[in-house]
């Protein structure tokens, strides 16, 4: 099972900055801030190098998670509205 | 009986303070954490590794982009339920 199967770049790719990338990207942030917290080194000043890591790192995973939701989102909205289709007299609006 | 005694001390049955338990490490195997010198290693790493992540990113997103209007434009808009 592909993570993001050919189909799914028939979508409009999300864009770079979402909601689940801008997220997770401050999430590894603050997970190297805590890093520096625990590690008794000036939380802000210490250790760019890994914030700015940690801070990719969760951007780009929360880009692949956000592509792949929007993919089975979609995929299910395909599905959905084929059953409609195929279905009429179950959907009459009255 | 002072040996019995001793015994007992060494087995921590006697009033022993528990070890901490935050972060605990066995001194054997770590080294005290020298952060006055930069690890320039680690340091050309991460930057390299930051630096790689956001090249491909930006590079995938950007032939997602062309991808999906070349098959937008090759479907000939026939589906007009979808945008």
């Amino acid at each position: 099972m592909a993570f993001l199967p050919d189909e799914s770049r028939s979508l409009a790719p999300p864009p770079l900055f979402n909601k689940g990338s801008v997220w997770l990207g401050f999430a590894g942030w603050l997970s190297a801030l805590a890093d520096n917290a625990f590690n008794q080194r000036p939380v802000f000043r210490a250790g760019v190098h890994r914030q700015i890591l940690f801070a990719s790192v969760g951007f780009f995973v929360g880009y692949q998670l956000v592509k792949r939701a929007e993919y089975v989102h979609a995929k299910v909205d395909r599905e959905l509205f084929e059953y409609i289709r195929h279905h009429p007299v179950d959907f009459q609006s009255a | 009986m002072a040996a019995g005694l001793r015994a007992v001390r060494r087995w921590g049955l006697a009033a022993a303070a528990p070890p901490r338990l935050a972060f605990t490490r066995s001194a054997f195997v770590v080294r005290k954490a020298n952060n006055a010198q930069p690890n320039w290693l680690g340091v050309g790493l991460a930057f390299g590794t930051s630096a790689a992540l956001w090249g491909f990113l930006i590079k995938q997103h950007n032939e997602d982009v062309v991808e999906y209007e070349r098959r937008k434009h090759a479907r000939g808009h026939k589906c007009t339920g979808c945008s």
